[in-house]
């Protein structure tokens, strides 16, 4: 799969970071992207990841640090003497040029001259074979997308960045896509690094995600880990949803933290727990929605031992269908999210009615208390 | 109205800018003051005038066509003329002498500058004219050809000459008989026109001009001579040169003197023909000599003192400014007291100490040696007998010579 | 419209007394229109047909002018006077091509590198607006005066001999000569030409210039494969912009020139003007109008911007 043996499709960043007067788009960062692999910066609007792209491409000047591709620094390099090339934003195809030469561009500003072949392959493999001869402003958005893929594909670069590539497309073409480039990425074996504000896009394509906030890394990893295991409130947000439970630490129990939170008890594995933890110190509790079991107040007695418990009232039930989303009033939070799947359904699980929340404790997840509970919430981008 | 002072320009030459391109021959005043021109009158003056080209035969009626006189009635009197050629009070605004002429016959003037230029003011009255329509104006003042024109194309009023009786009598005899209106029937001059050969001493470093010979034929001043696009005063002056008389020339005289005119361009002799704006070319030495109007060099002489001019022993042109009543006009007897008003020669003073050009009215000097000394003892305002006698009028022309002779001269000048 | 006459009516059968008011909306397209008719008509049209009755006329002021549908007044006019055509269609392409060279880097500056300057630039480059184009003329006769720095300079360093040469210039001066109207024409238009290049730069999406700039191109490579191409539509219409008004112009020659530089301008001003020869001047004026015209249909059709003017 690896087209060369070398790791010159390494994308190593050490230090980098970028100011604009005052602002700080990108704090000091070290990342490295492994050759071969799809890895997607992942994060809302303004937290550096496109400036972050935009350095790797030789679009941005680092403010400091160093950009290397495998072993060659190419910090100071201008972009057209790169071996990267960028899929861009709303896709920058040359207007004036029909689908062949746009695609034919980079390899002829190399100076080669029988593009022919190269060029009707690759279109080919976008499936626009078609279209070579007609203008951008004439194909459809998801057309317009591979080519710009075409375009910069073609060049055999050691990294193909993509600035949210998909952003203009509607839903179910955007699916489309993300599959047709994780098809293209495994048939052409180059490194991704893929720019979006969709987590569930990055989950979908990436191997590797690295979660941006305010300039920084949170979290990097593969999206499962990412998911399961987040580490810092707003990953826990901004990935999906989770309920969060202020806690106390109680008392320590071999690998489990046992913890207070509205009177009742709630145990934690500490592998799972992210925040030190001291005895009375706080912890914040993550559980997600789907892990939950709901049981109704009548039938406690049959629930297993060891499942951390909560109890409360419906407040509001949807049914979408594969599931119903419940909305629990309970003493630890008043808005707990319960996603259940409808394999069968409990007729007496209606708002008002009273309920217990239980979930093993494997599933729990423990981050540090002193950060912003809303943190990644859509309230929190609202505000 | 003072917009904008262009640093490296006199007033003179500003004022030439102000006078548009062509035939202009507006005025000079002693304090000449920039006015923002309209280029866009300038351009607009082609399209706009083209477009404008309403052409029936000329409506033939000798000795014009009056209206009812409402002079009794309507104690008005509207009066068109060149811009900046009359006399203004320090404010800027009020003109003593129709102030004057106000507090004395009650008539007010409704004062208009709004000729630039004989050809394309021409273009503007025409259609009402040529249609018998009133064009709202008692006075205009037009050159002696355009003057002789409308009166050859019966546009113009018979003046009564029982309203002129200063008018009569002091007009200076040397515009009393023009061909074109002999005896003054239907035009009074306004002001006079000399044409002279200018020169800048500078320039010039020691090579001597006297005549238009010089200045056609002296090579040290090869690329360094300007004349006049105004045909009559190019050719007229030529003409006295080669000796010929200007009111009495015939086809062939015409032809000789083009031919030798042309014979200076294709050499390179004659740099350009100009309209006013020989003035800068001049003072700034472009020129080293050239043709010019005499009321230019007076106020040239006075910014710079390069400049200076020349009556060839040959003669020089002399045309006027006219005042004529147009057909149709409300207030021809109030027209008529305006115009025998500065025939008076306190008033006519009061007018030449403020602008530059000839007086017709004799008897003047003595009123503007009260007001100006210099200005009165100067031949080119007040003309002394020497110099009355070498002044010539170009004939006047009919409509057929007029055109195949502009068409000539148009020709040498590049068309 | 079609969409509105032809879409089956849904709603008939619930509300079928109400017909909607179409009928006055159909109307307003042409309502709105009107006064750009009226306009056209009356200061386009009109003059148009008036000035081409007057050149097939044959008569004098005092006799009036009648149609004849003397057509020869055309060919006279071109054969008496295809030199100052020629000229006029040959400085006008000079100081056409002059304006782009000085205009496309400045416009160029403008739109991408001015930066916080870029409005105080566009307000110099429309500055000469301000005072009147008569005056903008003349000031050139002081700035190039036989005796001034400019002329001085050039003589010193022999490009006056090379002009002369050239027949540009004559000895040892600039004004009056082919040389001076070209430059008074060229600085005259500038801004016709500055405005539209400007304006089309500035449209360039900047992305495209990253897009070459990833995809291998030099600086001046993106310049010459994106920008220029892209920004065809402004060096069109900014050089027609120049081209059109400089060839009928009359004032430079008037002003800057000789003898032997006058314009086709000049001409049908002293053709109308001078020597009241109104047909020949109404001839000259179209022939004029249908030179550009079709000079104009050819730049366009060999430039294939028709859908970008």
């Amino acid at each position: 799969m690896k087209t060369t043996p070398d790791n010159s499709g390494d994308v190593r960043l050490s230090g980098i970071s970028k100011t604009y007067g005052s602002f700080t788009a990108v704090h000091p960062l070290d990342l490295t992207v492994p050759e071969g692999s799809f890895f997607a910066l992942l994060g809302a609007s303004g937290c550096g990841k496109t400036t972050t792209l935009r350095m790797i491409a030789g679009l941005e000047e680092p403010s400091s640090g160093t950009v290397r591709l495998g072993d060659q620094d190419v910090t100071h390099l201008p972009p057209y003497k790169r071996p990267v090339n960028t899929v861009f934003q709303s896709y920058a195809l040359f207007p004036h040029l029909d689908i062949f030469e746009n695609v034919a561009f980079g390899l002829r500003r190399r100076g080669i001259k029988s593009v022919k072949k190269q060029v009707e392959e690759m279109l080919e493999l976008v499936q626009l074979g078609e279209q070579a001869r007609k203008k951008p402003h004439q194909l459809s958005g998801g057309q317009q997308q591979r080519v710009a893929v075409a375009r910069a594909l073609i060049n055999h670069p050691k990294v193909l960045l993509l600035d949210e590539p998909l952003g203009a497309l509607d839903l179910k073409l955007r699916r489309q896509m993300q599959l047709e480039l994780k098809r293209i990425q495994t048939e052409v074996g180059i490194t991704f690094v893929h720019v979006t504000h969709d987590q569930e896009e990055a989950m979908t394509m990436a191997d590797t995600v690295a979660v941006m906030n305010g300039g920084r890394v949170e979290q990097l990893g593969a999206p499962t880990d990412l998911y399961e295991n987040p580490q810092t409130t707003f990953v826990a947000n901004f990935l999906g949803t989770s309920n969060l439970i202020e806690a106390e630490v109680d008392t320590e129990n071999g690998d489990d933290i046992v913890l207070k939170a509205g009177g009742g008890k709630l145990v934690l594995p500490e592998a799972r727990c992210s925040a030190p933890t001291t005895a009375g110190g706080k912890v914040l509790v993550g559980i997600r929605p789907e892990k939950i079991a709901l049981t109704h107040a009548d039938e406690a007695g049959s629930i297993p031992e060891g499942r951390n418990r909560v109890t409360g009232k419906i407040a509001d039930a949807s049914f979408i269908g594969v599931s119903t989303q419940y909305v629990i009033d309970t003493p630890v939070c008043d808005e707990f999210a319960v996603y259940v799947q409808n394999v069968e359904r409990d007729g007496r699980l209606v708002p008002g009615a009273d309920v217990v929340l239980h979930w093993s404790p494997a599933h729990t997840f423990g981050l540090d208390a002193a950060q912003d509970i809303d943190a990644g919430t859509e309230e929190e981008a609202a505000a | 109205m003072e917009q904008y002072e262009p640093d490296r320009l006199t007033p003179p030459q500003v004022a030439a800018m102000r006078r548009s391109l062509r035939t202009g021959r507006g005025a000079l005043t002693r304090r000449s003051l920039l006015r923002a021109t309209a280029g866009g009158t300038l351009a607009a003056g082609g399209l706009g005038a083209l477009s404008g080209c309403g052409i029936p035969a000329a409506g033939k009626a000798q000795g014009g066509t009056p209206a009812h006189d409402h002079s009794a009635q309507e104690k008005v009197v509207a009066f068109s003329n060149w811009t900046e050629y009359i006399d203004v009070d320090d404010s800027g605004k009020r003109h003593p002498t129709l102030e004057t002429f106000r507090r004395r016959t009650g008539i007010k003037v409704d004062y208009t500058e709004d000729i630039n230029d004989n050809n394309e003011f021409f273009g503007k009255i025409k259609p009402q004219l040529a249609a018998g329509q009133d064009t709202g104006r008692d006075i205009i003042v037009l050159t002696d050809w355009l003057a002789a024109r409308l009166i050859r194309l019966g546009w113009v009023q018979k003046l009564d000459p029982a309203n002129l009786p200063h008018a009569y009598t002091n007009l200076s005899p040397q515009f009393r008989n023009p061909d074109w209106d002999p005896g003054r029937a239907y035009s009074y001059p306004w002001q006079g026109i000399s044409t002279v050969i200018a020169y800048n001493k500078k320039a010039l470093d020691g090579i001597e001009v006297k005549s238009v010979s010089d200045l056609l034929d002296n090579p040290r001043l090869k690329g360094r001579v300007g004349f006049l696009s105004e045909m009559r005063d190019s050719m007229g002056m030529t003409l006295l040169d080669m000796g010929k008389d200007p009111a009495r020339f015939t086809d062939d005289d015409f032809d000789a003197a083009a031919a030798r005119l042309q014979k200076a361009v294709d050499k390179g002799q004659i740099r350009r023909f100009t309209g006013n704006d020989y003035t800068s070319d001049l003072t700034k030495g472009d020129f080293a000599a050239c043709i010019a109007w005499a009321g230019d060099v007076v106020q040239l002489k006075a910014d710079s003192p390069d400049v200076d001019f020349v009556i060839p022993d040959s003669g020089y042109m002399t045309s006027t400014d006219n005042l004529c009543v147009p057909n149709k006009a409300r207030h021809k007897t109030n027209a008529e007291r305006l115009i025998d008003f500065y025939y008076e020669p306190e008033q006519a003073a009061a007018l030449a100490a403020y602008i530059n050009y000839v007086t017709p009215v004799d008897g003047v000097k003595p009123y503007l040696a009260k007001i100006d000394q210099d200005a009165a003892n100067n031949p080119l305002i007040v003309p002394d007998k020497a110099m009355q006698a070498k002044s010539h009028a170009f004939r006047s022309l009919s409509q057929k010579e007029e055109t195949a002779y502009e068409e000539k001269f148009a020709k040498l000048t590049g068309a | 419209m079609s969409t509105l006459t032809e879409a089956p009516p849904p709603l008939a059968p619930a509300e079928p007394e109400k017909r909607p008011p179409r009928k006055r909306g159909r109307f307003t397209p042409y309502w709105l229109l009107l006064p750009g008719m009226l306009w056209l008509i009356v200061f386009f049209a009109l003059p148009m047909i008036y000035q081409a009755s007057t050149s097939v006329q044959q008569g004098s002021l005092e006799e009036g002018y009648k149609v004849t549908w003397h057509f020869a007044t055309y060919w006279n006019a071109l054969s008496e006077y295809w030199p100052q055509f020629l000229r006029s269609v040959f400085y006008a392409a000079a100081a056409t091509v002059l304006c782009l060279l000085l205009g496309y880097p400045l416009a160029y500056t403008i739109a991408f590198r001015a930066g916080r300057w870029k409005n105080l630039i566009m307000i110099l480059v429309i500055a000469p607006f301000f005072t009147s184009f008569l005056i903008r003329t003349l000031a050139w006769k002081t700035i190039l005066a036989d005796s001034g720095p400019v002329v001085h300079t050039l003589n010193s360093l022999h490009v006056l001999d090379l002009t002369d040469w050239l027949g540009w210039t004559a000895g040892d001066r600039v004004l009056a000569t082919p040389l001076a109207v070209v430059c008074g024409l060229t600085y005259n238009f500038l801004p016709f030409m500055i405005l539209p290049l400007y304006t089309s730069l500035e449209r360039i999406d900047g992305r495209l210039h990253e897009a070459a700039g990833d995809l291998y191109a030099k600086p001046w490579t993106t310049f010459r494969k994106v920008t220029f191409p892209l920004s065809m539509p402004g060096v069109v219409s900014g050089t027609l912009l120049t081209f059109i008004p400089a060839a009928g112009d009359y004032v430079n020659a008037e002003l800057l020139g000789s003898t032997d530089t006058r314009m086709i301008g000049n001409v049908i001003q002293t053709q109308f003007l001078r020597i009241l020869d109104y047909p020949t001047a109404a001839a000259l004026s179209f022939i004029l109008m249908a030179a550009i015209l079709a000079m104009v249909t050819f730049y366009i059709r060999r430039s294939g911007t028709e859908d970008l003017v």
